[in-house]
């Protein structure tokens, strides 16, 4: 499983203010193109819809957001497809999506939401109705970001942190096991026994 | 008057504000919303700046963003973001005005407005636009479109006749420049003995306030109860300057209102002005007419570059040899230098970042501040990064707005024909049909102030 286990975005609870700095990064990246929001506040026109949920608790705050599952129950309940494993993130096709909220009900920790669509400024409207269209709303890291997942580099505190598990893991096994090997060298009666 | 608010119901308590705010007036504990002590709160806005907190249609619901627009009174072609920290606006009082055929309007522009406003209609970081500046106050329907810049080049003429006397006749030294509004409130507040030391210059906007109402009411005809008079500045903190009861000097309120430059970007979308796309227009004559030096006062050290290039004229009577003053100019929080003027070593100081003012300030009262002449700039490296200037979404672009807005800065002051500010020709004309002389009796009544000490002031 080297190297397969889709990648995700943690945070260091110790440093996370909950300032929101990651969800205006979230929303700023992923609308760029899309809704043409420039560098400063000024240049937004579409309400703020970020793909991560700042959560204040009375011990600490962090960011929620996907943790791109492997048996992601989101992706099996959705019956439009709209959710798919693409290399080691979990995506939402936002055009396939129907507003079912069955993934939101799936995911345990609250990390999808439904969020209006807007593209040119303009809210997207369901077909054969002026009523506006929703999708589910999620971490995707940023997809086809070069720099990697916007939250990550705004953070002012870098309280967030791209997390690659099977990495961590094995540094967590070299670490176990060079201080187990120290503890053996150093200890002539367990080599006796 | 109210001009810094933190919205309680918005405020998550993350206090990232706390730790920039330069006089510890944002109060509370951590996770819980936070308030600001108006008796400490300089008005420099940068907590407006940073903060993040948004009306959010996941958290408030879709509506809350509509009531929270009305409730600060903006206007509902507003559709941007809006946070827990921001800035009481004007904008209502300014449409108003404009829409009133009984009041003549006059609108001032500081110099860092041009230097960023672009950015908030998509413009790269930094896109200089004073032509279209002009432009669109014109379009919006201002009735004479003036500039800060040209009370700028008025205050080097007097604040640089104020340092020869100070120097020459053994007056209060070091003298410390007046221009930044948050500065002077917070050396009232924490150095009021210190007062003396401040220029008695009034800032640039409260000159050129004074000057609409007089010398502008006489050579435009118009009664000076006729005219409403707006200054578009990047800071928060002008607002209350132009409220205080000493800015009165002529006759009236000097200055009426202030719009940020964020507020006068909405305004521009208000009127439905596709910004991006105006054509240069200059500014009015003879209160919109400016010189490089002015224009520089947007930019940390530019207050001290432009008494200099003035200065140095007037006591040796010859041209300075090179007009960009380098050795005053970059970023540090606390930088010295010595200039020869003649045969006088000037030496000059430049504080930008209001945090850096403190441990400048306890070597003044310890009586080891050998300086001549200290500017302080209250925002991180200037006017240009303003309370008020356009907020950036993502903090890592502070960086590149500071430098590009700078450079934008210092690229129209070498584009300008006049880069000194006693040459420019109108504020010539004003000191010879109107004022006769810097310190004179006519300047002293409306561009110099006793600051009276500063308590609430309503």
């Amino acid at each position: 499983m080297a190297n397969e286990f889709g990648l995700f975005v943690t945070t260091d609870t110790t440093k996370c203010t909950g300032c929101k700095a990651c969800e205006m990064a979230c929303f700023q990246v992923h609308n760029e193109g899309r809704n043409k929001v420039g560098r400063t506040v000024g240049t937004i026109t579409v309400p703020v819809t970020p793909k991560l949920y700042v959560t204040v608790i009375p011990t600490a705050s962090m960011p929620i957001q996907c943790k791109h599952c492997e048996n992601s129950p989101c992706r099996a309940v959705c019956k439009q497809f709209a959710i798919s494993k693409i290399g080691r993130q979990i995506i939402v096709d936002e055009a396939k999506c129907i507003g079912c909220k069955d993934c939101l009900v799936a995911c345990p920790f609250g990390a999808v939401t439904l969020l209006p669509l807007y593209s040119d400024g303009q809210p997207a409207r369901q077909a054969g109705s002026p009523d506006g269209k929703v999708a589910a709303s999620k971490c995707d890291l940023c997809a086809g970001v070069p720099e990697g997942p916007a939250c990550v580099r705004v953070c002012p505190n870098k309280a967030l942190s791209l997390n690659d598990i099977d990495e961590e893991r094995k540094r967590k096994n070299i670490a176990a096991a060079e201080a187990l090997a120290v503890v053996n060298a150093g200890a002539p009666e367990r080599r006796a026994l | 008057m109210t001009v810094i608010a933190i919205d309680q119901n918005l405020c998550t308590g993350c206090q990232e504000c706390t730790k920039i705010c330069p006089n510890l007036a944002i109060e509370g504990l951590p996770h819980q919303a936070q308030k600001i002590n108006e008796d400490k709160c300089v008005m420099c806005g940068q907590c407006v700046q940073k903060c993040k907190s948004y009306v959010s249609a996941a958290e408030h619901g879709l509506n809350a963003y509509l009531g929270v627009r009305k409730e600060r009174d903006l206007p509902e072609t507003v559709l941007e973001p809006l946070f827990a920290a921001y800035n009481v606006t004007h904008i209502q009082e300014v449409k108003r005005a404009l829409a009133d055929p009984n009041v003549y309007t006059m609108v001032q522009s500081a110099p860092a407005v041009r230097a960023a406003i672009a950015e908030d209609f998509g413009a790269p970081l930094g896109e200089l636009a004073a032509g279209r500046l002009a432009a669109a106050l014109r379009k919006i329907g201002f009735d004479k479109v003036f500039d800060t810049n040209f009370a700028a080049d008025v205050t080097i003429m007097e604040e640089g006749s104020e340092l020869i006397h100070r120097v020459q006749n053994g007056g209060v030294l070091p003298m410390f420049t007046s221009c930044c509004p948050a500065w002077v409130r917070y050396l009232e507040i924490n150095y009021p003995q210190m007062r003396k030391h401040l220029s008695t210059c009034k800032s640039p906007q409260q000159m050129e306030g004074a000057l609409f109402k007089t010398y502008g009411s006489k050579l435009l005809n118009v009664p000076a109860e006729k005219v409403f008079s707006v200054s578009v500045m990047p800071c928060t903190a002008k607002q209350h300057e132009c409220s205080r009861p000493e800015m009165v000097d002529s006759g009236h309120r000097d200055v009426d209102v202030v719009l940020t430059t964020r507020e006068l970007a909405w305004l521009i979308k208000d009127m439905g002005i596709d910004f991006l796309k105006l054509n240069n227009e200059k500014f009015d004559l003879p209160m919109g007419d400016y010189s490089g030096a002015a224009e520089i006062f947007g930019v940390t050290g530019g207050v001290m570059e432009a008494a200099l290039r003035t200065g140095y004229e007037l006591i040796t009577g010859k041209a300075i040899p090179a007009l960009d003053i380098t050795a005053v100019r970059g970023v540090d929080g606390f930088r010295t230098a010595e200039i020869a003027v003649g045969d006088l070593k000037l030496k000059v100081g430049v504080v930008t970042g209001l945090k850096n003012v403190k441990p400048v300030m306890e070597l003044l009262v310890a009586g080891k501040l050998d300086l001549h002449f200290v500017e302080v700039m209250t925002c991180p490296v200037g006017c240009v990064t303003g309370g008020g200037q356009p907020k950036l979404i993502d903090e890592t672009d502070f960086e590149t707005a500071y430098k590009q807005r700078i450079s934008a800065t210092y690229d129209h002051d070498k584009e300008l024909p006049i880069r000194k500010s006693h040459e420019n020709a109108s504020v010539i004309k004003l000191y010879e049909d109107y004022l006769k002389k810097p310190l004179g009796q006519l300047s002293h009544k409306l561009l110099h102030t006793t600051y009276c000490g500063d308590k609430k002031h309503h």
